[in-house]
């Protein structure tokens, strides 16, 4: 019924995450030091995101019959892939953080590329983003790597499940890759954390298929583990701290390109404390309309998962912040109810600056929940991105 | 009324602007020292027109340039007013000539490079005359010597008796108190020359200027007020007229 | 200064337009000569500073390893085991690139992900587009070339270039052009081929290692990451790296900066000539003014303001004239550093405003320093001069005893920097200087000698004849500057040429020596301080051709030593290159020598031995993939080939300690009996679809001295100019010593000397002159030689030359001295066909 075609419709909100970064990705890594010498141009970039060929790759049409950990490996016949690990995080004495660690691949040629002699030929590009959210000090520090995928300096494997750039890594410490061991340093702060899945893996919509339009073949796949039990150690300047949480793990990979009415998106990934957890997105017109494909996905505690339509949730905005650095106004509050009465929450950042500011900006922090789940009373926990609200290329913002 | 050794200073004018005492001057050649001028005294009163005649070599032009200040004597002492010139160094001497001594040469010695008003309103400038009152003076001596309308033309334009015209405006420009002439005559015609030095002389008195003289002519020591006779580097004969022979 | 006076001696000048004319072009000339050279010489250091600053970038220091490089490993270590960010691989080396107008082009290697904080040179346009980078990142034989440099070859996207890559040739192509946003950095690109790291792996074939790594760090930091690098690997500066390049060239270009000061030299004594003369020329304006009452300061200010105003203007015309020659002198620079030092690509000369300024400020200073004396001589010209002739002889003759006192300090100053200046060039030749202006100091004294002998001897044919001679000593104090110029211009030909002579002779019996071998085997770019390489699996192909009755390996390599920096190694396992070589000394018996070499020791080459300050019995530290190992110096040996040096090793020591299975080349020796050019033949059969240079013992004879003497050229051009600027100060001198006889002249004419006898009086004199100035240029010359032999050479590049008489060389120096002055004299000759008796007669 509906639910084949809406259910494939899920992931258009990443598919458009990971358009949006993989593509500026590339572009984010030449332009990040051109950056260095002449502001880079924010036409380029979008003239980028519709003039890089796709030529050759693998088109997202169909279910997949998913294997693990076969499919939490890489996918080089398809242009671009993310594995996407956030969460929140707590001493024993309640200081709260969040983190985010994000592998992006992008391929240039489809396929693993033709035997070269040189151990540093490849036709791939890594690169990653690492931010931690400090409640305490009320800060959020974000930083950003590139890499060739060649020479033993990035890449991913499937089995044993593992994804690096440089020393920053996620490694799989069980053959079906439920236990993963996240590492990530950039000299100011660190990661040290072990994720066990509680949950089996979810495989969005139908067979993890995403549509982003109406046009065949732009979708993606997306498969997640909703909750991850945490614990680990943080490090920020020469503060280390011994934290325990749940993670949110996604991954996604497609070949596909953005829509050009897209202004940009909002999306949820919330863990309530009655073991549930929601995920939900939509896509921002230019024109201010909400696009139909806008959608999400409820896990509930048993593992069973539900497709939520564009029509299943109401999302409104009650507050707003304003970067002064990007000039981005972002909604800082928002209230988030089912047409069926599922639920009703309230969502709110643990601090309102959570904005990312890499090659690409864009606002991705920790939140606050609580309201209702069926009727009773619940608080949570979860992640929100949001893109499109301010100039969005590092260069745009004033370096 | 001269001692027959010239050591005996007499006839000295009291008001003398110059006077030179035992002033000796030497010159080397070759391994010997010949004695130019041997002793001579005299003076020379303010206003007074002298003339010094002598035979070649009797020492006349190497004493007009003692009192110039362009050579200092072997030995001896030479007033200008009160300055002794011959205890001057080179540099002071320049400069004291350059305020209080107008020169006209036999040759003209026009800077043939500078205009006829360039040429005569040098001296001022070197003075350091204000440029408008060098002009106007500069204008004024050639209107007296009747070159005006010659101002801008080089000196190699002019004839002999022009040139040494502008000579003579040249040495008053300045407003000197003393005008060396070195036989301003001697290289002209006898018409010209008497016309130069009735110009001369005019406006030497007109002005008031000391006006010494060295010459081979007698018509022009006739004009003097006093004649310098030199023979063999001492002053023979000092008197209102002395008229020498064989010259 | 009063305007008036300026005016009255600057239409002087215009009165006497040859006279400024020879003054302005003296000046301009030594500017010139002075301008092109330092022109050449910043234009060569700007392009090397510029091609280091695309090499360098940002980087503070670089981790370096032997020849064979630096294992892949050792960089992902860095990056990812310890994090390190500000660091970048890089892969490099020089191909020949037959599109690129054959020239060699610099292969660089960069991982675009690691490049950001080190190089802004892709990044500085957005002209490379996307698709060209995306084309540059995963095709093989993508590269990227400039922009300028496509135009000039008429190149464009999608281009193939062939590169001559050691014994093979490759395609690659033109993915994207490199546009930069203005036109300096723009020439840091030319000759530079950018590829990706993987690409120029390939390319260069160097997969698995890379050439260096580029840090960004603290010295702290840097000292830190040096602890944990493998042996064989050293990290320095970015800065030493730079220097000890620019260190090489060092002694080259200061040698001709010094040339260039001794043209500059010349042209005082020119500059000092004509102001003399004109002083002379002006004693009766001069006098006139100093009786009209201007002092002899105002004369003295007056003729240094002349000077200077004709020193601005001839030094401006120099400036244009050194900015020609400098375009000339650039190429002759380049290809000596190419040949002898470095890889160097200088498309333009840069008008270097620095060197415009130095070349103005040092024209008109000399015009200054040279019109001194002649200002002091017009300054003390008595006021009386209007009534009397010149003393200005007498004065100089009185002159002349203080003159050779001066003349003996000088010596003795010079001679002893010359004996305890060790090695500092600069004052070396400060030395050379002031020996060359001592002897100068003696030219009077000695052409009173010569004029007396010359009386004594042709003074017998007649009176004119006795009458020239003792014109050009009454007229000594200029006939003895002019005297000096032209003895100077050519002592320092008759130097230069035995010097350069003899280093010629000493290099041809060194090759003779040395190059015993029938013909040699190497790639087809070979060049100083470059390390090529070649398949060692060659030699065997070699030496299985009929005839071929031995084979030797060469592996010349650039290795870091303790202390001492990169030196160049030599690695042979030659045995019967062992008996070419001629030792200075060594320890123990001639016979022990190569039995230790094989156990380990080395020699060194005689520059090596000076430059490092070591000797047979001292031991190199050398850093080898097998760590720090200190080898022991058995013997000096010359060589000519690199002035800084290199160490010979054993090959087999040399692949104990470093793991480079590498050669650079091979001689090949013939069978007694067999045809060398049959066997030739057959090795160039054999070694088919490589390409290999086979040189025969002949060419490669030619080769190296075709090098010598294109190392030279410069040294030759600059010669010529200096006659050039001693011919012009000879004819001055003569114009000026007949303009002022022009009174004296006019009285022999109307006592009835005809025409004829007086341009044999001209030509006499003028020819004295000549023959005065080539006579003393001899022994001056000799001495100048000697120095440049024994002192600067050896000092500043450490080659022991054998001294050798050119005998053709001083016939030369006499006939050019003569010719020069004959030459000089037919000006005056002409005047004196014009000259109007009595008008002569009447001036003064």
């Amino acid at each position: 019924m509906s639910l084949y075609g809406a259910s494939s419709d899920t992931n258009v909100k990443r598919v458009l995450i990971a358009l949006a970064f993989v593509a500026l990705g590339v572009v984010g890594a030449f332009f990040y030091w051109r950056s260095l010498q002449t502001p880079p141009l924010a036409t380029e970039i979008v003239a980028l995101q519709s003039s890089q060929g796709s030529d050759g790759f693998a088109r997202v049409i169909g279910a997949r019959e998913m294997q693990f950990p076969r499919d939490h490996g890489p996918h080089l016949d398809y242009q671009t892939e993310w594995w996407y690990y956030t969460g929140n995080l707590q001493t024993e004495d309640g200081r709260r953080f969040g983190y985010q660690l994000t592998f992006f691949r992008r391929g240039i040629t489809p396929g693993t590329p033709v035997h070269r002699a040189s151990e540093w030929a490849t036709n791939q590009i890594y690169f990653a983003h690492f931010a931690l959210t400090d409640v305490a000090s009320n800060t959020h520090n974000a930083s950003e790597i590139f890499s060739r995928g060649a020479a033993g300096l990035a890449g991913a494997t499937a089995d044993p499940f593992r994804v690096w750039i440089e020393n920053w890594s996620a490694t799989s410490m069980n053959a079906d890759a439920s236990k993963v061991n996240l590492i990530a340093d950039d000299g100011k702060m660190a990661i040290d954390l072990n994720l066990t899945a509680s949950k089996p893996p979810v495989v969005h919509g139908a067979g993890g298929v995403s549509r982003k339009t109406e046009t065949s073949g732009n979708a993606s796949y997306y498969v997640s583990f909703t909750r991850m039990p945490t614990e680990g150690t943080l490090r920020i300047n020469d503060d280390e701290f011994r934290v325990t949480g749940n993670s949110w793990f996604d991954h996604e990979w497609g070949t596909t390109s953005l829509g050009e009415n897209a202004a940009g998106w909002d999306w949820f990934s919330i863990q309530l404390d009655d073991n549930r957890e929601l995920m939900f997105f939509q896509i921002r017109n230019k024109d201010g309309s909400i696009e139909l494909l806008s959608s999400g996905t409820v896990v509930e505690p048993d593992g069973a998962t539900r497709f939520l339509s564009r029509n299943d949730v109401t999302i409104t905005p009650q507050a707003y912040w304003t970067s002064s650095y990007s000039q981005g106004k972002y909604p800082s509050k928002w209230r988030v109810t089912s047409a069926a009465g599922d639920f009703d929450l309230t969502i709110t950042p643990v601090i309102a600056d959570q904005e990312m500011r890499v090659s690409f900006v864009y606002w991705e922090g920790a939140v606050d929940v609580q309201g209702t789940s069926q009727g009773k009373p619940v608080r949570g926990r979860g992640f929100v991105e949001m893109t499109g609200y301010g100039l969005q290329a590092r260069g745009d913002v004033g370096y | 009324m001269t001692s027959p050794n010239g050591n005996t200073p007499r006839a000295i004018p009291q008001t003398s602007l110059i006077r030179f005492e035992n002033v000796t001057k030497m010159f080397q050649e070759g391994e010997n020292e010949r004695a130019v001028l041997q002793g001579v005294n005299g003076g020379i009163a303010r206003g007074e027109f002298v003339a010094i005649v002598g035979r070649s070599g009797s020492g006349k032009s190497t004493l007009l340039n003692l009192l110039a200040g362009l050579d200092t004597p072997t030995c001896g002492d030479i007033y200008v007013g009160d300055t002794n010139v011959a205890k001057m160094s080179d540099h002071d001497r320049t400069l004291f000539r350059r305020k209080n001594i107008g020169f006209v040469f036999q040759f003209f010695n026009l800077i043939p490079t500078l205009t006829v008003r360039e040429n005569v309103l040098m001296t001022a400038e070197l003075s350091g005359w204000k440029d408008n009152d060098a002009q106007a003076q500069a204008s004024r001596l050639l209107q007296a010597v009747g070159l005006l309308d010659r101002a801008n033309v080089f000196p190699d334009k002019l004839s002999g008796g022009e040139q040494q015209r502008v000579a003579i405006a040249r040495a008053l420009c300045a407003d000197p108190e003393l005008i060396l002439a070195d036989e301003p005559t001697g290289n002209l015609d006898a018409e010209t020359g008497a016309r130069i030095l009735e110009l001369l002389t005019t406006l030497a008195r007109k002005q008031g200027k000391t006006l010494v003289m060295v010459t081979h002519s007698n018509d022009v020591a006739a004009r003097a007020d006093r004649v310098l006779k030199m023979e063999h580097g001492k002053l023979a004969a000092v008197g209102p007229q002395v008229v020498e022979s064989g010259t | 200064m009063k305007l008036i006076l300026l005016k009255t001696i600057l239409r002087d000048l215009l009165h006497r337009p040859w006279l400024t004319l020879l003054l302005i072009i003296s000046v301009a000339l030594g500017v010139a000569v002075v301008v092109a050279v330092d022109l050449a010489n910043a234009s060569a250091t700007r392009a090397f500073e510029l091609s280091t600053e695309v090499i360098v970038g940002k980087a503070t220091h670089q981790i370096v390893g032997g020849a064979g490089g630096i294992d892949d490993g050792v960089y992902l270590h860095l990056r990812r085991d310890l994090g390190l960010r500000h660091i970048a691989p890089i892969v490099e080396g020089y191909v020949g690139a037959a599109e690129l107008g054959g020239q060699t082009v610099r292969v660089l290697g960069i991982d675009l992900f690691a490049e950001p904080p080190f190089r802004t040179y892709i990044t500085a346009g957005t002209n490379v587009s996307l698709d060209a980078l995306s084309a540059f990142y995963t095709q093989p034989g993508a590269v990227l070339i400039s922009a300028d440099s496509a135009a000039r070859y008429g190149l464009k996207t999608g281009d193939p270039i062939t590169l001559q890559i050691g014994t093979t040739k490759k395609q690659i192509t033109i993915v994207g052009l490199m546009q930069q946003p203005n036109d300096v950095s723009s020439r840091v690109l030319e000759g530079l081929v950018l590829t990706d790291i993987a690409t120029a792996q390939e390319l260069l074939d160097q997969n698995g290692r890379l050439s260096r790594i580029d840090l960004i760090a603290t010295d702290a930091e840097a000292e830190t990451i040096r602890q944990t690098l493998p042996a064989g690997l050293r990290l320095v500066r970015a800065s030493e790296q730079a220097d000890t390049v620019t260190q090489l060239t060092a002694a080259f270009r200061l040698n001709l900066t010094a040339f260039s000061l001794l043209a500059l030299a010349v042209g005082m004594f020119l500059i000092y000539n004509t102001v003399m003369f004109s002083v002379v020329q002006r004693r009766r304006l001069l006098g006139i003014l100093r009786c009209i009452g201007v002092t002899g300061r105002e004369i003295f200010m007056l003729i240094l303001a002349e000077a200077a105003v004709l020193g601005l203007i001839g030094s401006l015309l120099g400036l244009v004239l050194g900015i020609f020659l400098g375009r000339l002198t650039v190429a002759l620079v380049t290809q000596t550093i190419n040949d002898l030092y470095f890889t160097l690509s200088v498309s333009d000369v840069s008008i270097d405003a620095l060197s415009l300024v130095k070349g103005l400020l040092l024209g008109i200073i000399s015009a200054l320093l040279a019109a001194a004396l002649p200002a002091y001589e017009a300054s003390s010209v008595p006021a009386v001069t209007v009534l009397q002739r010149s003393d200005l002889e007498d004065r100089i003759r009185r002159f002349l005893p203080s003159l050779n006192i001066f003349g003996v300090i000088m010596l003795a100053v010079g001679a002893g920097i010359l004996v305890f200046g060790q090695s500092n060039i600069s004052l070396l030749f400060v030395g050379v200087f002031l020996v060359l202006f001592g002897l100068v100091m003696y030219v009077p004294v000695l052409t009173i000698f010569v004029m007396r002998l010359a009386t004594a001897t042709i003074g017998r044919v007649g009176l004119t004849a006795r009458m020239s001679s003792r014109t050009v000593v009454q007229a000594l104090s200029r006939t003895s500057v002019a005297i000096a110029s032209l003895m100077v211009a050519v002592a320092v030909t008759i130097g230069v040429t035995v010097m350069i002579a003899s280093f010629r002779t000493t290099v041809e019996n060194w090759l003779g020596q040395t190059l015993n071998a029938d013909f040699y085997v190497s790639p087809p770019l070979s060049g100083a301080n470059r390390i090529v390489s070649m398949d060692p699996a060659l030699v065997e192909r070699a030496r299985a051709v009929e005839g071929v009755d031995a084979i030797e390996v060469l592996r010349s390599v650039t290795v870091a030593a303790q202390e001492l920096g990169d030196v160049r190694l030599n690695a042979t396992n030659g045995g019967r290159a062992r008996e070419s070589r001629i030792f200075r000394s060594f320890s123990g018996d001639p016979e022990s020598i190569y039995p230790q070499l094989d156990a380990g020791a080395i020699a060194v080459t005689e520059p090596f031995a000076n430059r490092h300050n070591v000797t047979e019995g001292s031991t190199v530290t050398l850093l080898t993939d097998k760590g720090a190992r200190a080898f022991s110096i058995v013997g000096v040996y010359y060589d000519y080939s690199s002035d800084q040096g290199s160490i010979l090793m054993s090959l087999d020591v040399y692949r104990q300690y470093w793991n480079d299975p590498a050669i650079s080349g091979f001689s090949v020796y013939v069978a007694p009996g067999a045809d060398v050019n049959q066997v030739e033949d057959g090795v160039r059969a054999a070694l088919g679809g490589n390409d290999v240079v086979v040189q025969s013992n002949r060419a490669l004879r030619d080769a190296a001295l075709v090098i010598f003497d294109r190392t030279f050229a410069i040294t030759q051009a600059l010669r010529v100019i200096a006659v050039a600027v001693a011919f012009i100060g000879i004819l001055s001198a003569l114009m000026a010593l007949q303009l002022e006889r022009t009174r004296e002249l006019g009285t022999l004419r109307a006592t009835g000397m005809t025409l004829r006898q007086l341009w044999q009086l001209t030509l006499l004199e003028s020819g004295l002159m000549g023959a005065t100035a080539g006579v003393l240029a001899i022994p001056v010359g000799l001495i100048l030689a000697a120095i440049l032999i024994y002192v600067i050479n050896l000092r500043s590049f450490g080659w022991t030359i054998f001294f050798t008489s050119v005998p053709e060389v001083y016939l030369q120096a006499l006939l050019v001295s003569v010719t020069a002055a004959l030459l000089a004299a037919i000006y005056p000759m002409l005047r004196l066909g014009r000259l109007q008796v009595v008008e002569a007669l009447r001036e003064e």
